[in-house]
């Protein structure tokens, strides 16, 4: 079990750049969310949003930089680091020849999830993405959809501080998608930090605490919906990001 | 026919790109160790060639029969692992879905995907097949257009095995749509098989007698009676004729190259038609038939700590995909009939002398059989968690972890499989009482080591773009896998042989024993093995965690 948490900083990067056989996929990149923040990314494809959240992740090496998650440096203590994350990938994977729940409970073995109360947590977690009785078919046979629903539950269930999505709605009907937007809110009123790329504008413009512009691999911009208004000059959330992604 | 021209261009350019993309180490080991490989089958081939060559009248007819049982038996084995690469080249594969919803005939598609599937289920045919006739037309001293000619009847002679395959494979799919994959591969495997049997039952009896003779007389009679090894109707007697034919600079030999083309332009042309007309409809159809059972029983419908849990997904994943569990329980069988073929006891197999060398022979054997069982199936279990590798990456286990998981598990596997073998074997062949004990001690680092080397090296060469395990297995890693497998084997055989000889020399002919050999072949052998175990292992972790995802 992870000891409790002291550093109110959840995440801080310091100057990480990654390259991509001489192609430089990030070129010196800083933030810093603290606890109860949601951080939106936007930017245009190949933009670096992705690649951002897997180093965070740890599936990707910076090639320079820093990356702290409550205060652990990740290089240092990659498994400590990793056991206060949740992940949640563009293309929600899943072993095709294991059911939903059978995945859940994989994930929920290597995250050493406390066993009290297991089931019940589970089961409300099925009634809230509307879980059917499909969680115990193999999941080759599932939907976009229903795999994203997987995936937020076994990220859910272990409890992460630090959360980092990448593309939630895709693929998600309007009424999960709600369901989505209403967790992210609640998770934010129990102290958790959520870290998200998306190019769903509306809903970042609905979630969002703290948005970040990012393009050709720099964050270009950051701050509140308000703030990046006023740098840009434009009111609605789509003028702004045009703006903002100009060049 | 363009079609298939840009489908076959397309995929040598992937592949040419995927070439470039291998650094010069890897390249050059790459080289190495297959240099090294062809050169070592080359130097074999070449002085049993020799030495049949200097043996009076049985010689050079025992090198033909050579030719042509090798032969025979490729075709066999190529069909079956023809059938195996072209349920998932034909069906199970998610290119098929870009590709038949371009204005492209299904008839190119075959032909672009028989070419490819060729590829794949031949290539370890292919670099034994290389040195053999190579060193053939050396020994036989064969005219310099020997080599290109026999070269590509060879190939010619390839895609037969892979164009019955297909063929089948649709009429199968036509008759009976709803047959899963594994039945369906179940099917033709005990179709081929049991009609092999038939065919070499009726056709050549003495084949399937156990080589049991003494004397001269016996032997020669046996050798003659081998003359038609399959027969003349089947292409491996036709392959090897041109072979025989054209090193000894006989005309003859185009007829059975022109038989061999035409024969097997005839096979195309008619899997090419049943494609046509079948192919497009079962591709189809298998698309629609996903399983919708439900699992309640699963053990995995609780959790446990990250080793069981890990593990138990591991076991469930391997029971539920038959194209790993067919192919298991078929070496299984195998494995079976090869023991029970063992209890005939020819008649000198009673010596003593001869008993110890056939039993450790027996034990190479085995060797090998470990060797090839975790190529195929511990080599790409790293590749198989291609859906879970984010998770794998971005949960609080270490790499490390997970491998020694894999590790202990699959090493378990492999002691109860050497050591049952062993066991078996031994018995059935009587062996000395000192190998009983010794054989299953170095069994055990042959295990440790065997493992390691698959598992390592899967590790290192992780291929993420692969559902299919025998494709994994038969990539650029797989093939380093293999020979790498293959030469631990033959080094361990090397090491250990003379010490065994020494002992063997002691006991039937009172020979002194001479122990600064044995200690030194035993503690060789212990070093080697503690490079073997833990050196791909280290080399597997460290640049798997050195990857990005
Ligand atoms: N493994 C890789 N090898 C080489 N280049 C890569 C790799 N991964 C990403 N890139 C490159 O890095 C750049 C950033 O990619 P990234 O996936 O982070 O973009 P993104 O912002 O997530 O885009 P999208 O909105 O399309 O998801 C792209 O130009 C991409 O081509
Ligand atoms: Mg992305």
């Amino acid at each position: 079990m992870r000891p409790t948490l002291s550093d109110s900083k959840r995440l801080i990067i310091k100057n990480l750049k990654k390259e991509f056989n001489g192609f430089w996929a990030l070129k010196g990149l800083n933030l810093e969310l603290g606890q109860g923040e949601i951080f939106v990314l936007l930017g245009p494809n190949g933009a670096g949003k992705t690649t951002t959240l897997k180093l965070i992740t740890g599936l990707l090496h910076p090639t320079e930089g820093e990356i702290y998650i409550q205060g652990i440096d990740i290089k240092k203590e990659p498994i400590k680091a990793k056991s206060y994350i949740g992940y949640v990938p563009d293309e929600p994977f899943i072993y095709p020849k294991l059911t939903g729940r059978e995945f859940i409970n994989l994930v929920a073995g290597l995250y050493n999830v406390k066993k009290e109360d297991y089931e019940v947590r589970l089961q409300k977690l099925f009634k809230k993405f509307d879980v059917g009785e499909w969680i115990d078919e193999l999941s080759e046979g599932y939907s976009h959809g229903m795999k994203q629903r997987v995936i937020m539950c076994q990220l859910l269930l272990h409890n992460p501080e630090l959360i980092l999505i990448d593309e939630p709605l895709v693929g998600l009907d309007p009424k999960t998608a709600r369901t989505v937007r209403q967790t992210f809110l609640k998770l934010r009123q129990d102290g958790k930090t959520i870290l998200i790329s998306t190019h769903t504008l509306s809903f970042a413009r609905e979630i969002a605490t703290r948005l970040g512009i990012i393009n050709h691999g720099e964050l270009k911009f950051t701050g509140t919906l308000k703030e990046l208004a006023e740098i840009s000059g434009q009111k609605d959330i789509e003028e702004i990001y045009l703006k903002l992604t100009e060049q | 026919m363009n079609n298939f021209i840009l489908l076959v261009r397309t995929k040598i350019t992937a592949l040419r790109a995927s070439i470039s993309t291998l650094n010069l180490i890897r390249t050059l080991s790459f080289i190495f160790v297959f240099g090294t490989f062809l050169g070592g089958s080359y130097y074999f081939f070449f002085r049993v060639f020799n030495y049949l060559m200097s043996v009076e009248i049985i010689g050079p007819v025992l090198m033909n029969k050579i030719l042509q049982m090798a032969f025979f038996i490729f075709f066999i084995m190529l069909l079956l692992s023809n059938v195996i690469t072209s349920m998932s080249t034909f069906y199970n594969n998610r290119e098929l879905q870009f590709l038949f919803s371009l204005p492209i005939s299904p008839g190119s598609i075959y032909l672009a995907k028989l070419f490819e599937n060729c590829l794949y289920a031949s290539w370890a045919t292919m670099i034994i097949i290389l040195p053999l006739i190579t060193a053939y037309g050396v020994t036989t001293r064969a005219p310099i257009i020997y080599y290109p000619v026999s070269i590509i009847s060879v190939i010619i002679y390839l895609i037969i095995p892979g164009a019955i395959a297909t063929g089948l494979i649709f009429i199968i799919r036509r008759i009976l749509p709803k047959l899963k994959s594994r039945d369906v591969i179940l099917l033709l495997f005990g179709l081929i098989l049991s009609l092999t049997f038939f065919y070499l039952r009726v056709n050549n009896p003495a084949l399937l007698k156990v080589f049991a003779t003494e004397n001269q007389q016996d032997l020669l009679r046996f050798v003659e009676n081998l003359t038609a090894v399959g027969g003349i109707y089947v292409p491996s007697t036709w392959l090897s004729h041109i072979i025989v034919k054209l090193s000894q600079g006989s005309s003859q030999s185009r007829f059975y190259l022109l038989l061999l083309l035409s024969v097997t332009s005839a096979i195309m042309i008619i899997a090419f038609y049943l494609a046509r007309l079948f192919y497009t409809r079962s591709w189809v159809l298998v698309g629609e038939y996903h399983t919708r059972a439900r699992k309640k029983g699963s053990p995995l419908n609780r959790y446990y700590g990250s080793t069981k849990t890990f593990l138990l997904k591991d076991i469930l994943i391997f029971v539920r995909e038959p194209i790993q569990w067919v192919q298991l329980a078929i070496f299984f069988i195998l494995l079976i009939i090869y023991i029970f073929s063992l209890r005939k006891t020819p008649i000198y197999f009673t010596v003593p002398v001869w008993r110890t060398i056939v039993s450790f022979a027996n034990f190479a054997y085995i060797c090998f059989i470990l060797a090839t069982l975790g190529v195929r199936f511990i080599f790409p279990s790293i590749s198989l968690e291609r859906y879970g590798v984010w998770l794998i990456g971005s949960s609080p286990i270490s790499f490390g972890r997970i491998i020694k998981i894999k590790y202990l598990f699959n090493f378990f596997v492999a002691v109860v499989i050497i050591e049952g073998l062993l066991f078996f074997s031994n018995l059935l062949i009587k062996t000395d009482p000192g190998f009983y004990i010794i054989l299953p001690i170095i069994g055990i680092f042959v295990a440790a080591s065997l493992v390691s080397i698959n598992l390592g090296l899967g590790a290192h060469f992780p291929q993420f773009n692969e559902d299919n395990p025998s494709r994994i297995a038969s990539g650029t890693g797989g093939i380093i896998a293999a020979l790498a497998s293959i030469g631990y084997v033959g080094i361990t055989i090397v090491i250990l042989a003379l010490p065994a000889y020494n002992y063997l020399s002691n006991i039937y002919f009172r020979r002194p024993l001479n122990y600064p050999l044995i200690i030194l072949s035993i503690t060789g052998f212990l070093v080697f093995n503690i490079f073997t175990i833990f050196g791909p292992l280290y080399l597997g972790i460290r640049s798997f965690e050195k990857r990005d995802i």
